[in-house]
């Protein structure tokens, strides 16, 4: 059978406007893999390459960005691309593939065709580099190639296969079908938390950021992997289909409405088993500081509704993790200093929170540093997806940004134990100074009440002597 | 109202047993159902200051609360310690109050707006009790991570108590799709119908029919759960702080740390028609009391000498005991690694408290209960149809428990050579069951390489195929054991006759199973019985000569495991018994 992908129908026409330029144009197929049924969400032009504007100051003047050919792409910027696309990407989607729109028959030119092979297998290799951002779909190693020609406009689509090593590339036929309508997503949602504290060791040189989060992400990363999933605050059953679960619940509450209409969103919780493979033994370590790792990665997931719940689970346990990885590359990536409290007694890392932005039917999502505004996720999306959307359509509450007050307590809950002794001890001189301040005020008051007594006593008694 | 009182047959059997020049006991017990079950007692001692009551609650399971005080002697003569600590009795509002005199009659009171009230009651029998009950055990472990110091181990644990009360953590039957959740959960539990028991949902758990269950009366029923923690938040949660993740790194003065997986073994005694909704509650208190347990033992290290900075803390423990006398389980928690005979005088104070005999151990590592048994069958003699008393006949069985092994096991042909070794391990599982030892049981080569060691063999005798006899049994426990043996001689089947008072004489005092060897095949005895009217003598044998699987209704219906009459031994051939002897211990 021969492989089949459904797309959206507005991707048609998005690579017949620069078809019909003439211009040749590359960039990412993104969409979502499931026994099911495999869907494309969105094409994604790669951006210009900005290298070319340096290289055009000093050697080539004259070159202009429609004298580019898919022989001068750089396949380390797709390959750039892809990474950066795929931060965008919720959990269960996947850069499946890349477009072309040129003049030459790109599978047909053994020069073209080896460019695009290369193109393919950089951006699989630029992937597999960091495996808790999941860049490379699990669930096939055949990567879409789809080709419109600006001279014919026929739309060609075959797949190639990664990660094999350079023999013989088996090209497979696809068949690339759009649907009219637009495909309805089924939308999970859930917040995980985390609230880990645990001892470091500092010493003189200070711990490295980016060390500390990676290790968070591997243990992340275990316990997600180990942990049970409930949608809908129930387990279900792995060979389960999305959109049944929801028949089911319906029929039983009310058989009236026999219409399909999907929920907007199933709630997703994660339950983690404590038992895990700790050493049996007691460590022992002199530490000289703590990390606290806290808040929450907001996930929301968009699969075909006729996926499993198996491929569910999968798709949301790819998305914290991926999401976690994201945020710690950015943020790693944009510090200056890698090393936490050179000097400092206390230090913050706040990686960018996430934030929802719409493409098609469902969302994908950006990420803001603290104190960006949401109109930078205007500029990504623009960049790297292609897409124009207002300020407005972004979806910022999902999570909000750090509050620092909030460390300031935490600092003070951490320092206490220290200063425990010495609030007590002051207390106690408190009190007793209090008391005496007391008494003072007690034999004011009782003079100034009896004043008239006590003076008439006193003029008796001088009177008397 | 004051509640329906029962109380356990365990409680009352020990109560007439008890010798103490103590005036007062504590009373423990559970509420189920408007009735207050009394299931345990412990002994006030008088030189202990520590609220002993308390801490040994830590030790009981979850459920099992203080209810009342027990009073040796003719009158109330109310106390001070006895009003406090029936001041403490907070699971019934009517705390109860036992009289024991002199001639053990026992007299119960319910104490109803300061006056005492007698009360009748009803006793309940061990096997009611084990019908009616059941235990759910809760594993799990928490990793623990703090300042390796006193109050650093008691704000995480007090912070761990915490986060398990607060309703976050749920808790999963093992090999079912049963869960339970807290109130951070709009639901209770799923996988079930709400209305469902604990007993039902154990019922459903075994395919066995329930017919076959009722003939095993003193099987316990312990339903394994384990925990789990909500790590995600819901949505429509009111409290939803949807602040991003973000790392905080403090410095502050070097201390030293210390890390380990705090492993929670916990129990709780619940009746089986306990709804698995209110169960949930009783395991948040399991874990709670467990954690308790824990940091008792984890500051005790802290406190000792020497390792005040953690250094040489040892990962605590927990196990489970069922002494036989008591009726209900101990939970103890010890150090990795510190042997036994270094905690004695912690037993001993156990001892004393539950009011043990002090000549045998009961809370050593080895007496620890376990449904583990390398798949050997344990006690296998038990399922065998008791026999009414009748007078004039004695009876003197193995105390405690062995597991039978006989040939081919453990993958090893030793068909027609290896049955002194089989018996031989069969006793030695024995001592490692009561607690006297926790060194393996050997192979037959380990048993021949400690006799060549000794010198009683020469080296060719590793891996051979030849006999071994009582003597070499007696050998060899008195080598790799420390125990001595008395060896009994016939010479032929009949004069063993003569050693029935013996026999009687060796199970009543020391309990341990008898390797019976000599010119022909060796078995074990693990019980006589002696008719001293018409001194009639029937042995329980346990034959080692076995080649089955390990299948109890075989092993019982064809007399692998079962009583034999005297013309069981050979009449002509002579026979050598070792009877391995025990010395006081705890």
């Amino acid at each position: 059978m021969v492989r089949t992908v459904y797309s959206p129908e507005y991707c048609l026409q998005y690579l017949e406007q620069y078809a019909s330029k003439e211009i040749f144009v590359i960039g990412l197929i993104l969409g979502q893999t499931t026994s099911a049924r495999e869907n494309v969400i969105h094409l994604a032009r790669t951006p210009d390459e900005k290298s070319s504007e340096n290289a055009s100051e000093t050697s080539y003047p004259l070159d202009k960005p429609e004298s580019k050919t898919l022989v001068s792409v750089s396949e380390a910027w797709v390959a750039d691309h892809a990474k950066h696309v795929t931060r965008m990407l919720p959990g269960g989607l996947f850069v499946q593939g890349i477009f072309i729109t040129s003049d030459e028959d790109i599978f047909e030119d053994p020069n073209c065709f080896s460019k695009v092979k290369s193109i393919i297998n950089n951006i699989y290799k630029a992937m597999s580099a960091n495996q808790y951002m999941y860049g490379n779909c699990p669930y096939t190693n055949e990567r879409l190639i789809l080709h419109m020609s600006t001279s014919t406009k026929v739309l060609t689509c075959k797949s190639i296969e990664v990660g094999v090593g350079s023999k013989n590339t088996v090209i497979k036929p696809v068949e690339w079908k759009f649907l009219p309508k637009a495909q309805q997503w089924q939308r999970l949602d859930c917040y995980y938390e985390f609230d880990d504290v645990y001892p470091v060791v500092v010493k003189k040189s200070g711990i490295s950021v980016k060390q500390q989060f990676q290790q968070i992400l591997e243990s992340a990363h275990k316990t997600i992997e180990t942990s049970i999933m409930f949608i809908d605050g129930e387990l279900k059953d792995n060979t389960e289909v999305l959109e049944l679960l929801f028949k089911k619940k319906k029929s039983k509450n009310n058989s009236k409405t026999t219409q399909q209409e999907l929920p907007k969103s199933m709630n997703v919780s994660l339950f983690v088993p404590f038992e895990n493979a700790l050493p049996e033994a007691v460590e022992y370590l002199e530490c000289d500081g703590s990390i606290h790792f806290s808040g929450v990665v907001s996930s929301s997931v968009f699969m075909f509704p006729k996926a499993t719940v198996s491929e569910t689970i999968a798709a949301v346990k790819q998305d914290i993790i991926r999401s976690l990885a994201s945020r710690f590359t950015m943020h790693c990536d944009a510090l200056i200093d890698d090393n936490l409290l050179p000097e400092e007694k206390v230090c913050f890392n706040e990686p960018p929170r996430r934030v929802l932005v719409p493409v098609g039917s469902l969302y994908l999502c950006d990420y803001l540093f603290p104190g960006e505004a949401p109109a930078e996720a205007l500029l990504s999306v623009r960049e790297l997806l292609d897409l124009q959307i207002t300020e407005a359509d972004v979806v910022c509450d999902v999570e909000t940004p750090a509050d620092t007050s909030e460390f300031d307590a935490l600092d003070r809950d951490t320092s206490s134990e220290e200063l425990l002794a010495t609030p007590q001890e002051a207390s106690q001189f408190m009190y007793i100074t209090g008391i005496c301040f007391a008494m003072f005020v007690l034999i004011v008051s009782i003079i100034i009440h009896y004043y008239d007594s006590i003076v008439e006593v006193f003029s008796k008694i001088i009177a008397k002597s | 109202m004051s509640p329906r009182l029962k109380i356990s047959n365990y409680v009352i059997e020990r109560l007439s047993n008890i010798d103490t020049n103590e005036s007062t006991g504590c009373l423990y017990g559970l509420m189920y159902d408007g009735t207050l079950l009394v299931v345990g007692l412990s002994l006030e001692l008088f030189e202990n200051e520590k609220n002993t009551y308390r801490q040994l609650l830590l030790n009981l399971p979850a459920e099992i609360e203080l209810c009342g005080v027990v009073r040796f002697g003719e009158s109330f003569t109310t106390g001070t310690t006895m009003k406090e600590i029936l001041q403490d009795v907070d699971v019934t509002d009517n705390p109860l109050v036992m009289i024991v005199n002199e001639k053990k009659e026992m007299k119960a009171h319910f104490l109803v707006h300061d006056k005492f009230e007698e009360t009748k009651y009803e006793v309940l029998s061990s096997d009611d009790m084990w019908k009616q009950f059941l235990h759910v055990r809760l594993n799990t472990i928490l990793p623990l991570s703090c300042e390796a110091t006193i109050s650093g181990v008691k704000n995480v644990l007090q912070n761990k108590r915490k986060k398990i009360a607060s309703g976050q953590v749920s808790f999963h039957v093992d090999g079912t799709s049963v869960y339970l959740f807290g109130v951070a959960s709009d639901v209770g539990l799923t996988g079930t119908s709400t209305e469902a028991t604990i007993g039902e949902l154990v019922d459903s758990m075994s395919p066995e029919q329930p017919k076959k269950k009722k003939h095993n009366t003193n099987v316990i029923e312990i339903v394994p759960i384990n925990l789990v923690l909500k790590t995600t938040k819901d949505i429509l949660s009111d409290k939803l702080v949807k602040t991003a993740v973000k790392m905080m790194t403090t410095q502050r003065k070097p201390a030293f740390c210390i890390s380990m997986p705090l492993r929670i073994d916990t129990l709780a005694m619940i009746h089986r028609n306990t709804k698995l909704l209110e169960l949930y509650t009783v395991l948040v208190e399991a874990a709670c009391r467990s954690l308790r347990l824990l940091e008792s033992v984890l500051l005790e290290q802290l406190g000792q000498e020497g390792i005040g900075d953690g250094a040489g803390l040892r990962l605590p423990e927990s196990f489970h005991f069922l002494p036989q006398e008591l009726g209900h389980f101990v939970t103890r928690v010890v150090p990795k690694g510190i042997p036994d005979e270094s905690m004695e005088k912690e037993r001993r104070l156990m001892h004393e408290q539950l009011g043990i005999v002090q000549t045998r151990p009961v809370f050593r590592r080895g007496n620890a209960y376990s449904d583990k048994s390398g798949g050997r069958l344990v006690n296998p003699h038990e399922a065998i149809t008791p026999q009414p008393l009748k007078p004039d006949v004695t009876i003197a069985l193995v105390r405690g428990r062995y597991t039978y092994h006989h040939y081919m096991q453990d993958n090893f042909n030793d068909d027609g050579w290896g049955c002194a070794y089989r018996s031989m391990q069969t006793i030695f599982s024995w001592f490692r069951y009561q607690g006297y030892t926790t060194v393996a049981i050997p192979s037959h080569r380990d048993i021949q390489q400690c006799l060549v060691n000794i010198g009683d063999k020469q080296p060719s005798f590793l891996g051979s195929k030849q006999w071994i006899g009582s003597t070499e049994v007696m050998f060899c426990l008195e080598t790799l054991l420390g125990v001595q043996s008395r060896i009994i001689f016939a010479n032929t089947g009949a004069e063993l006759q003569g050693y029935a008072h013996d026999l009687v004489h060796h199970f009543q005092t020391h309990g341990s199973p008898i390797m019976i060897g000599g010119g022909v095949l060796a078995h074990t005895i693990l019980g006589v019985e002696y008719n001293s009217a018409t001194n009639d003598i029937r042995y329980l044998i346990l034959d080692p000569h076995y080649t089955g699987p390990e299948d109890l209704s075989t092993v019982v219906s064809k007399g692998w495991c079962g009583w034999k009459n005297s013309d069981f031994w050979n009449k002509t051939a002579h026979y050598n018994l070792c009877l391995p002897q025990t010395k006081p211990a705890i």
